[in-house]
């Protein structure tokens, strides 16, 4: 009996070992051409979206949401999207908006990942296609309708709703028994007593994002008085000037400097995160600015060794978010427009935005995706969800504020002072009256 | 035999561990050139892969030069164009970008500022020509980011008409129209490859298909940092490669993986292509072969698996065939073995045997022959011949006993033995043994007690001859194993019955000889063995006595046993089973006697039970008395009464026996013609010392019955006291009777003594005999014969010419009145049952064993022929 089952055990399994023996000798039928020939796929997007400097092996949280969606579309659509990126090397380089703005121009992608500032100028101008047909657009919080639409036209769709806030470390915050501060004052005697306590720079700053100070005390009555459209109305008239919102911000962040709460000389030559992350995870600056996703990113803020909350910029009204909507937007001449438009339809879809929103833990455009967030952003999310933020950019303005508020921040940096800025203001006031009245 | 497994034992398991060690090297040699022919392999496909990958970098080098030298061609053309030209302005503002050229420039010689194709004013402000890299003779820019926002470079041209310099044209290429001359990826698109300005070290172009999609890299510095390397050895010798326009090839990991890092120089070192593959890329064909080798070796260490396994299976199976075999092959050994002992045995035994038979045989032939030469000597001397003849007849008597024991042997060895059932009595069984072995006792002053106790029945049905044969073999040896003085006992003991259709017997025979030891008495009961070498003793015996009565016993369904001691004598017991008959007619004999009613007297409680259990069931009432004198007076008593007693039997032993007086005391208390009969241990020999007794059976009615006590003997004495004086007569008739004065026979014998002797006896007896030599002479002669010429005819059965069935088969049927009746009797030596039924079945009356007994000749003879 155990013979016979032995025997059969053996049989089985040189009968395997022949099998396996005669699928390796078997081979494709080729004909008489020996080449392979792969189809080749020709539907391309190209893509033009920022790059962020990569560590090895980190993990890029937003890269890979995005990532993700992206892949979504292309197995859906069977396209092949083709990244294109620029990363500035240093200050003196241009920059990524400057390098969107001249592809963009020469049509050189399909689709584009835009700053407010840049949607702005290229909506504009009209090198961006209306989205608003998509049904993606169907979605969409106001916010983002409100902020992205040019000259009636939804020019750009983000896939999150970004959000900058002060990254602060509540352990040093502690340590010296100070609170979270809500008002401009309030915050700049928080800066006093790290100051006083030996932190040499008590605010890490880089060239980009110091503007969302000045962005938060002009707009906070602005955007949550109640008088939205007749302030702003009022701005596109020339009835109040911007300067005139403009001014205690750059005050405020004149005093910063001259306090040396902010090293302006570093901040002036330094990309996003550059200049100060470093300082901040080393917890010899208690305060950054960054954008939402910041908090969620490895490579940014996601992993401290202290606890870190992301509180809204200092305010007459509080701690308040500002909030810079970017954009996907379609270039109007794009080469590849159709497939363009059918990518953003895939990327943009409430399945795509739910997979981006939960990867990378940020707030959605689609009113259709709620997604807890983390607690170091509970208090920054709080303000959010209760309507009270500012917007970084808004296409009802004619003066474009989101680059022309950085910009004008780099002269404060630069050594300007506060009324060559506010004059600035003035100067792009009265070109967009002008341009209006052409 | 057991050396050899011994030595198999020691191969098995000593065998077994080299054997292991052998095939463990075997392996490790073999994995060992596996792993280095797969290692070869991963070599010499990781060298060919490189080369490979040179290769392509060497066509991707080439391409982009090809490229470059074709731009700086044409831009060459253009220049020719342009200084043909009146307004060369005017051309450089008609022209319209193309995806290679994006952008064309013209400075007139000694200006600093010219006109672009884009329209604005155009210097040289911005582009670095400071490195010196030139394409066909022409200047090269590094790479910087155009107006479109993508990176480019430009060669500039000298413009010279009529070999005098009449400005410079500068073209502007994006690097983006390199791309579309690139092949799209390499290594299955999973190598990396930028274009990196060696000026600057920006990546400049990331061609599309070109490995992982999230590399995007910055610069040579992004590049090491992204991709971690960070030795300074290494990135010292890449600066210096790059510097110095050389290219370099190294492993360094990227992301976990082990990847070849490349940077190759292209146009001079203006531009580099730098990048990176995965090792499992460059190797997946080494890594396919080498899976296919494992899987092969696999393959082969399976099937080699198999085959050590179906090996084992073999062997185990034929490991256990051979230890069936073996141990086949030593049962059959040991059968063999066992039968070659018992054939030695046997062989010893019958040696001997037959050297005891020699002996045996020429000890009474010796006298049967050495007394005959005397009787021929002494023949005048009659006493000496009656001597003689004496001797000579027990020495044939002893020589036939010993024949008929070996036929006996051979008989019941060869299954022939056939018991002749039939009734029988106890008291003639214990008898006619007593008669032959009190005697012999009686020689040797040995005392014979013969006992028998608590049977019920008397009269059985067996076969008496064996019965007999089995008790003479235990008493004769009882009597020759003990001394002289010594005592035997026969007892016969009734057992509990196991059915009441048989009488359960156990005779017991025991003596207080010599004994036997433990050693013999194992060997006993077989053939050919004695208790002692009969050359050596003078105890005289076949030494097949107990064989024969064994083998008798077991073919009665009995059991025979013996224990004995060295010195103390042995005890023999066999215990049989007899059917008791249906009828017992004894009754009616008794109620016919007219006696009712018995008194006994014996102070022997045992004999008293023994009597009262015999004459039970025969209705005869039995009364005891101990002593004579309680008899005397029980018997007063009831004298006149119908309780009187019919019958007195006493014990003479009894204590206040004392004589004639008694008994006529006795006779006077009993009065005549009652019976009185006296019980004695002593046979008919012993009687005459018993003081008064011959006195006392001279009174009427007195007789002796001998113990013990058999109411058959009972019986015949009773019958024998009633017909006393007939009896006496009929004996003497009897006597004349067997006289064969007279007649005259037939006799077929082929042997010539034989026949002689037979003459000579029936000649002795005043018969004739005439003698034919065979069974057709003598068939022949008793045709011839007148009708009662021949009283009978006396038919040996084997003998030439016709044997003696086929004669008396033809006598028998011969067409004569006395064929049928003429008694023909069989005198053969073929002395077994068979032949007797055979001889009787062809016709003849009687059956007589040779050597001729002539007593039993007559009787015979004269019962057939009357």
């Amino acid at each position: 009996m155990e013979s016979k089952s032995n025997r059969i055990a053996a049989a089985a399994c040189l009968a395997l070992m022949l099998f396996v023996s005669m699928a390796a000798c078997g081979s494709g039928s080729h004909g008489l051409n020996l080449v392979e020939t792969e189809e080749e796929n020709n539907r391309i997007v190209n893509l033009y979206s920022p790059m962020e400097k990569m560590e090895p092996d980190a993990e890029n949280v937003a890269r890979s949401a995005m990532d993700k969606t992206v892949i979504m579309a292309e197995e859906k659509l069977g396209v092949t999207v083709g990244y294109i990126t620029y990363t500035a090397e240093n200050y003196q380089d241009k920059t990524y908006d400057d390098v969107a703005l001249d592809r963009a121009r020469n049509n050189m992608d399909d689709i584009y990942l835009l700053n407010p500032d840049v949607i702005q100028v290229l909506g504009g101008e009209g090198r961006l296609m209306d989205l608003s047909g998509l049904e993606c657009a169907q979605n969409l919080r106001d916010v983002v309708k409100t902020a992205n639409t040019v000259d009636g036209k939804l020019v750009a769709i983000p896939q999150e709703v970004v959000a900058y806030g002060l990254f602060v470390n509540k352990d040093m915050f502690d340590r010296y028994n100070l609170e979270l501060p809500n008002t401009p004052e309030e915050f700049l005697e928080c800066c006093r007593v790290f100051k006083e306590n030996g932190i040499e720079t008590p605010v890490g700053a880089n060239r980009w994002w110091l503007e969302n100070f000045v962005l938060a005390q002009a707009y906070a009555d602005l955007y949550n008085g109640g008088n939205t459209e007749a302030e702003i109305a009022a701005l596109n008239s020339g009835e109040s000037k911007y300067s005139d919102y403009m001014r205690p911000g750059f005050e405020f962040l004149q005093e910063m400097i001259d306090c040396g709460y902010i090293d302006a000389e570093k901040a002036y030559v330094s990309e996003a995160l550059e200049g100060e992350r470093e300082d901040f995870l080393a917890q010899k600056t208690p305060i950054v600015m960054a954008y939402w996703g910041a908090a969620n990113t490895e490579t940014a803020y996601g992993k401290t060794d202290f606890e870190m909350l992301v509180i809204g910029f200092p305010s007459d009204r509080g701690q308040m978010p500002v909030m810079p909507l970017t954009g996907y937007g379609i270039g109007t001449h794009a080469e590849h427009a159709e497939d363009a438009r059918d990518f953003l339809e895939v990327v943009l879809s409430d399945e795509a935005l739910r997979v981006y929103t939960e990867t990378n833990k940020v707030i959605s455009p689609s009113k259709n995706v709620e997604v807890d967030c983390i607690p170091a952003l509970k208090p920054l999310n709080d303000r959010i969800e209760e309507n009270v933020y500012v917007l970084g950019a808004n296409a009802g303005m004619k003066v474009e504020q989101w680059g022309n508020t950085c910009l004008i921040v780099r002269e404060l940096l630069n050594g300007a002072t506060v009324d060559e800025c506010m004059a600035e203001f003035d100067r792009l006031q009265a070109e967009s009256l002008a341009d209006a009245r052409e | 035999m057991k050396w050899i497994r011994r030595k198999q034992n020691k191969y098995g398991t000593d065998k077994g561990f080299p054997l292991l060690l052998s095939m463990i090297l075997v392996f490790c040699i073999l994995g060992a050139v596996v792993l280095s022919v797969s290692w070869k392999i991963s070599r010499e496909m990781s060298t060919a892969a490189i080369q490979n990958l040179n290769e392509s970098l060497d066509l991707i080098k080439c391409t982009i030069e090809a490229i470059l030298k074709k731009e700086a061609e044409f831009q060459k053309l253009m220049a020719q164009e342009i200084a043909e030209r009146e307004e060369p302005e005017e051309y450089v503002r008609s022209y319209r970008k193309n995806q290679t050229m994006v952008k064309i420039a013209f400075i007139r010689a000694g200006e600093t500022e010219g006109i672009s194709s884009t329209g604005e004013v155009f210097s040289e402000e911005g582009l670095d020509f400071s490195s010196g890299g030139v394409v066909d003779g022409l200047l090269i820019s590094h790479s910087y980011l155009n107006y479109m926002g993508t990176w480019a470079y430009t060669i500039k041209c000298p413009v010279e008409k009529e070999g005098r310099n009449t400005g410079t044209l500068y073209v502007e290429y994006t690097y983006d129209s390199l791309d579309k001359s690139l092949p799209n990826g390499f290594y299955n698109k999973r190598a990396l490859l930028y274009i990196m300005d060696a000026k600057t070290e920006r990546f400049v172009l990331k061609p599309k298909g070109m490995g992982e999609r999230s590399a995007g890299h910055l610069n040579l510095e992004d590049f090491y940092r992204a991709n971690d390397i960070r030795e300074e050895a290494l990135r010292a010798e890449v600066e210096e490669c790059v510097k110095n326009g050389k290219n370099i090839m190294f492993y360094h990991d990227i992301r976990g993986k082990r990847a070849l890092n490349y940077m190759w120089t292209v146009n001079g070192g203006t531009i580099y292509l730098i990048g990176y593959v995965p090792i499992e890329a460059i190797q997946q064909e080494g890594k396919a072969v080498n899976q296919n080798i494992l899987i092969v070796v696999a393959a082969m260490l399976i099937a080699f698996f198999l085959c050590c396994l179906l090996y084992y299976l073999n062997q185990r199976q034929q490991i256990k065939i051979r230890r069936e075999r073996e141990a086949e092959r030593e049962l059959h050994n040991k059968q063999l073995t066992e039968a070659l002992q018992a054939a030695q045995m046997a062989s010893n035994s019958k040696t001997t045997f037959l050297s005891n038979m020699s002996h045996d045989i020429r000890t009474p032939m010796n006298a049967v022959i050495g007394f005959t030469t005397l009787l021929a000597k002494d023949a005048e001397n009659p006493d000496k011949v009656r001597e003689y003849t004496k001797k000579i007849m027990a020495s044939g008597q002893h020589l036939l006993s010993l024949i008929n024991d070996i036929l006996d042997v051979s008989k019941i060895e060869s299954g022939k033995v056939v018991l002749n059932v039939e009734e029988f009595t106890l008291n003639d069984l214990v008898s006619s043994v007593d008669a032959i072995i009190r005697p012999m006792a009686g020689a040797r002053s040995q005392e014979f007690h013969v006992e028998v106790t608590d049977v019920k029945h008397e009269y059985l049905i067996g076969d008496e001859t064996r019965i007999n044969q089995i008790l003479i073999n235990l008493l004769s040896n009882a009597v020759k194993y003990t001394p002289e003085g010594g005592n035997i006992w026969f007892r016969i003991i009734g057992l509990k019955q196991r059915s009441s259709q048989f009488e359960h017997i156990r005779i017991e025979v025991e003596d207080d000889g010599y004994g036997m030891t433990p050693e013999y008495l194992k060997t006993i009961f077989d053939a050919f063995t004695r208790a002692e070498n009969s050359t050596t003793n003078k105890v005289q015996g076949t030494g097949l006595g107990m064989a024969i009565t064994k083998n008798i016993v077991e073919l009665m369904g009995g059991t025979i046993e013996v224990t004995s001691e060295v010195g103390k004598g042995s005890l023999f017991r066999v215990d049989l089973e007899f059917r008791i008959p249906e009828g017992q007619a004894d009754k009616k004999f008794w109620e016919e006697s007219g006696i009712s009613r018995l008194l006994f007297v014996d102070a022997d409680v045992r004999e008293e039970r023994n009597i009262r259990m015999l004459m039970d069931g025969m209705g005869i009432a039995v009364d005891t008395a101990s002593c004579v004198e309680e008899a005397v007076h029980k018997m007063e008593e009831v004298n006149g009464t119908q309780r009187a007693y019919h019958m007195l039997m006493v014990e003479w032993d009894v204590p206040d026996m004392e004589g004639i007086r008694t008994v006529e005391r006795i006779r006077e208390a009993l009065p005549e013609p009652a019976p009185i009969l006296f019980i004695t241990t002593y046979g008919a020999d012993g009687m005459e010392c018993l003081d008064g007794m011959e006195e006392a059976l001279r009174m009427g009615y007195t007789g002796v019955l001998m113990k013990p006590f058999f109411l058959s003997a009972l019986k015949e004495k009773i019958t024998e006291m009633r017909t006393g004086e007939a009896g006496g007569k009929q004996e003497a008739e009897t006597g004349e009777e067997n006289s064969l004065e007279g007649l005259n026979f037939l006799a077929a014998e082929d042997n010539e003594i034989n026949a002689e002797i037979l003459s000579e006896i029936l000649s002795m007896e005043g018969a004739k005999c005439e003698i034919a030599e065979n069974g057709r002479l003598a068939l022949e002669r008793f045709m011839r014969a007148g009708e009662g010429e021949f009283d009978a005819i006396l038919m040996d059965v084997q003998m030439p010419v016709m044997n003696g069935y086929d004669a008396t088969r033809a006598i028998r049927a011969l067409n004569r009145e006395d064929a049928a009746k003429i008694p023909i009797i069989a005198m053969t030596a073929n002395a077994f049952a068979e032949d007797e039924k055979e001889a009787l079945n062809a016709g003849m009356n009687v059956h007589l064993a040779k050597p001729v007994d002539v007593e039993l000749l007559k009787k015979v003879l004269r019962q057939y022929i009357r």
